[in-house]
């Protein structure tokens, strides 16, 4: 009976998945934690949604609306970033919720806060699991992150870029002084992460329900991905994110559960953080 | 090292004290003087600018004593105004009862959700409290708010009759409802400029400066930076009894995730170092989207100021439009003790 509500959940938890691995690209290699991150999405799939509309082809309109977003994530990293790079990683996480207003109310102002829906082509193929019907749209979710997972570690461990982007997470400084241009591998960074959470956030309007807030604020469980992965591990994040959608989906079916199922991520988060405290260390930031 | 000249300059006895007077003085003056000048939907605009300032205050003691980024305040404005609701219909204890009440419910489950991230970096704390504003975001939209109903969540459905909480018997128009509040505020700015003048704000200095240091001389870090979850939480909760008293019922729509978040960005763009920063939050968070309102400006592009203001506050200024204010009086006072020295 359940079983439905696991390939739903699935599905979105791989976007959930997807979404947190670009986030932690982005905060492996800049010490960025980008929490506007949903906003682009949101931003990528108005856009499309609003090309669509207007006659453009489809699959034009959703490389322009992930073009967007990218866009948007490289200006604000190539410009922030630099000023930001030598503060506290909470500093440069605060910021990027100013970032996140911003989208958001031009977005709401532009658009206004009506449900919309997005519709992509691949909705209507797919193919019967023992009894449950899988749609195309959520089999490309899931292997796109799973793809991104393995492709991102095995990139970051074998190509010059990727031992780049790990030499800049440890010390910016440093590794400018040895040559590499950090700049430049900053802005591939920014540009990916961008960029991945245009498809995120184009997918999740499709899956789930296309309106500026719901999208910026899937945020919080992508951020709960990478809380499972403790912002440094791949494959945890890919777990997590699976696990936070499941968690979320198989909750429908029953009344006493069924509201409060959004609020998964945040008790996934909290669960593993105590966990994670169990020794009892306390943390210190570096004293300057 | 300014914070080190502030610590160690003499204060003679009495300037405290002619402070609080000069407060007290200036808090009568305004009691009166708003309501009299200014039309209903004003006073009301600035009896919730009171509230949130109170709220406003607290996100700044956080971040601009300790560095700690809570990303959560207005939920806990919910969880206070929720207490005062449910006890108000339950019980129909004294108003001032239910605040006090409201203030400590919230202040045990402020401090729940500062346990465990709070061991850890400061960036799980922003995260974490994130995460829970929007979970009770969404607790709050499922269970709505008590409206005199019966059972734990005090709903009343179909027939039932819907009441509004009462306000209390010292303010019960608009202009009282004002003074009452802005009494409140003051004394809940008090507390915390109180914590933040003693020993807990003496730790908190410390801790800002470096972690490290402040654990070797001898200050509890974790238990520190508890106390002043503690505290925020407690007025936070406070704010929100204001809130549920001030139209009697309380809106699930007004404690979103984004509302959050907002809060903590109007906070950055007042000023987070000081207090002054607080009721300049309070201010741009609930009057200056009326005024908006008013010229006929889209409520949306509030958001984009705020976005723009936040990473501009983050990025170059750190002391907000405070920290600006008191540059100016600085200046002017220099400038006008170089015309009497020459």
């Amino acid at each position: 009976m359940l079983k439905p509500f696991i390939v739903t959940g699935l599905a979105v938890g791989s976007l959930y998945a997807l979404s947190g691995l670009g986030m932690l690209v982005l905060y492996r290699t800049t010490g960025v934690l980008n929490l506007a991150y949903g906003a682009l999405g949101a931003m990528a799939a108005l856009i499309s949604w609003e090309l669509i509309q207007q006659g453009t082809e489809q699959w034009p309109s959703y490389a322009v609306g992930v073009g967007a977003a990218t866009a948007a994530s490289l200006c604000y990293g190539g410009l922030l970033g630099p000023y930001l790079a030598e503060r506290e990683s909470v500093v440069k996480a605060t910021a990027s919720l100013g970032f996140a207003l911003a989208i958001l109310g031009v977005l709401n102002w532009y658009w206004t806060d009506d449900t919309r829906t997005l519709t992509l082509p691949t909705d209507t193929s797919g193919f019967d699991v023992v009894d449950v019907r899988v749609s195309t749209t959520q089999l490309i979710a899931l292997a796109l992150a799973v793809v991104v997972a393995v492709g991102t570690s095995v990139y970051l461990r074998a190509s010059g870029t990727g031992t780049e982007m790990r030499a800049l997470a440890d010390d910016r400084e440093l590794t400018s002084m040895l040559g590499v241009r950090v700049r430049r591998v900053e802005a591939l960074a920014w540009g990916v992460s961008g960029a991945l959470a245009g498809v995120s956030g184009l997918l999740l309007a499709d899956l789930t329900q296309l309106t500026a807030n719901s999208l910026t604020f899937l945020v919080i469980p992508a951020l709960a991905a990478c809380v499972v992965g403790r912002f440094r591990s791949l494959g945890w994040t890919l777990f997590g994110g699976l696990l936070v959608g499941v968690l979320e989906a198989v909750g429908t079916p029953y009344d006493w559960i069924a509201d409060y199922r959004s609020a998964a991520p945040f008790v996934v988060a909290i669960v593993v953080v105590l966990y994670l405290q169990r020794h009892k260390t306390v943390t210190i930031g570096a004293a300057r | 090292m300014t914070t080190l000249t502030v610590a160690v300059r003499r204060r003679s006895a009495w300037r405290p004290a002619a402070g609080v007077l000069g407060v007290v003085a200036l808090l009568v003056i305004v009691g009166f003087v708003v309501p009299a000048v200014f039309s209903v939907f004003w006073v009301r605009s600035f009896t919730t600018s009171a509230i949130y300032a109170i709220a406003c205050a607290g996100v700044g003691l956080l971040y601009g004593r300790l560095g700690l980024v809570s990303l959560g305040q207005i939920a806990l404005v919910g969880v206070g105004g929720w207490i005062t609701l449910r006890l108000g219909y339950g019980t129909g204890l004294p108003y001032p009862i239910l605040l006090l009440l409201a203030g400590a419910g919230t202040c045990v489950i402020g401090v729940m959700v500062g346990i465990p991230s709070l061991r850890l970096s400061g960036l799980n704390l922003a995260i974490v409290t994130l995460m829970f504003a929007g979970a009770f975001a969404i607790v709050f939209n499922a269970t709505g708010f008590p409206n005199g109903g019966g059972g734990f969540l005090g709903r009343a459905t179909g027939s039932v009759q819907r009441l509004a909480l009462e306000r209390p018997t010292l303010g019960r128009g608009d202009g009282g409802y004002f003074r009452y509040v802005l009494m409140v505020a003051a004394l809940m700015f008090g507390l915390l400029a109180l914590h933040v003048r003693s020993r807990p704000g003496r730790q908190w200095a410390a801790i800002r400066q470096s972690e490290a240091g402040a654990l070797a001389s001898g200050v509890d870090t974790t238990r520190s930076k508890l106390w002043a979850l503690a505290v925020v939480s407690f007025t936070t909760g406070v704010a929100g009894g204001l809130l549920a008293a001030n139209a009697g019922v309380l809106d699930p729509g007004n404690f979103g995730a984004s509302e959050s978040i907002v809060l903590f960005a109007v906070v950055l763009i007042g000023g987070a170092f000081s207090l002054l920063g607080g009721v300049l939050g309070g201010l741009l968070s609930q009057a200056f989207p009326s005024l908006l309102d008013e010229i006929g400006v889209n409520g949306n592009l509030i958001l984009l100021v705020f976005g723009v203001g936040l990473v501009h506050a983050v990025s170059t200024a750190p002391q907000g439009i405070a920290g600006q204010l008191q540059g100016l009086a600085a200046l002017v006072r220099r400038r006008v003790g170089a015309l009497e020295d020459g």
